[in-house]
């Protein structure tokens, strides 16, 4: 079990590592997003590796024009992990907003309509393109 | 309400989602929230099938990012290793 988180953060460190010292939009040997390169369509999750690239070097208007949900993803796991963190291995009995029966409709709905908009040719729904 | 609330992997429907670049991570939410206003109701057996769900879907988002990035890799590889064996053949 502990091997298994060692190992997990492990291949965190290379990764991070990897989108430190190389920027994904100027190298061609890095995953494309499966349904863009099908379809040409961008999904919920394009630009999501130059995001991490930006992240990493600290550019948070960076992160924002990459993928602009991608800090409310990352703050959403964050603040999943820190309650599950203090309610199991401190005993506290916090309530966790993941588990409210709205929340996940809303997420559904804020995904779904960011979905659509960066797919929208136009000003300004084009600034939520990855650039 | 003794009944313990079935995890309803919504965190981890949403990495799916936003941090790997397949859609299917968008059925793990619908699931998630079926999970909550389920249990929400008083259907604990529902919410416990909505929670097997989102977690399969999860799952499967998973997997098929794998499966496509290995694939990528091997291709990638492949490729490079055609062009720079290959062409020193000539």
């Amino acid at each position: 079990m502990r091997l298994k988180y060692i190992g997990l953060l492990l291949l965190g460190l290379v990764v991070a590592l990897l989108y430190f010292y190389i920027n994904p939009s100027n190298v061609s040997y890095f995953p494309k997003c499966p349904l863009y390169a099908t379809t040409g369509f961008y999904c919920p999750g394009c630009g999501s590796q130059r995001a991490t690239h930006e992240l990493l070097h600290l550019h948070a208007l960076g992160v924002l024009r990459q993928n602009s949900l991608y800090i409310l993803g990352l703050l959403i796991l964050i603040y999943h992990l820190m309650v599950s963190l203090l309610n199991t291995v401190f005993h506290k009995n916090l309530y966790n907003y993941i588990y409210h029966p709205k929340t996940p409709w809303i997420l559904l709905i804020i995904i779904l309509v960011f979905w659509v908009f960066r797919n929208l040719p136009y000003y300004p729904f084009n600034l939520l393109a990855p650039q | 309400m003794d009944q313990k609330l079935p995890k309803n992997y919504l965190a981890e429907s949403i990495l799916v989602t936003i941090f790997c670049c397949l859609p299917l991570g968008i059925v793990g939410i619908v699931f998630a929230s079926q999970v909550n206003s389920k249990f929400a109701a008083g259907d604990y057996e529902g919410a416990l099938a909505s929670s097997k769900m989102a977690k399969s879907w999860m799952i499967w988002g998973l997997v098929a990012g794998g499966i496509v990035l290995i694939t990528y890799i091997v291709f990638v590889f492949a490729l490079g290793g055609l062009a720079i064996f290959g062409l020193s053949n000539y």
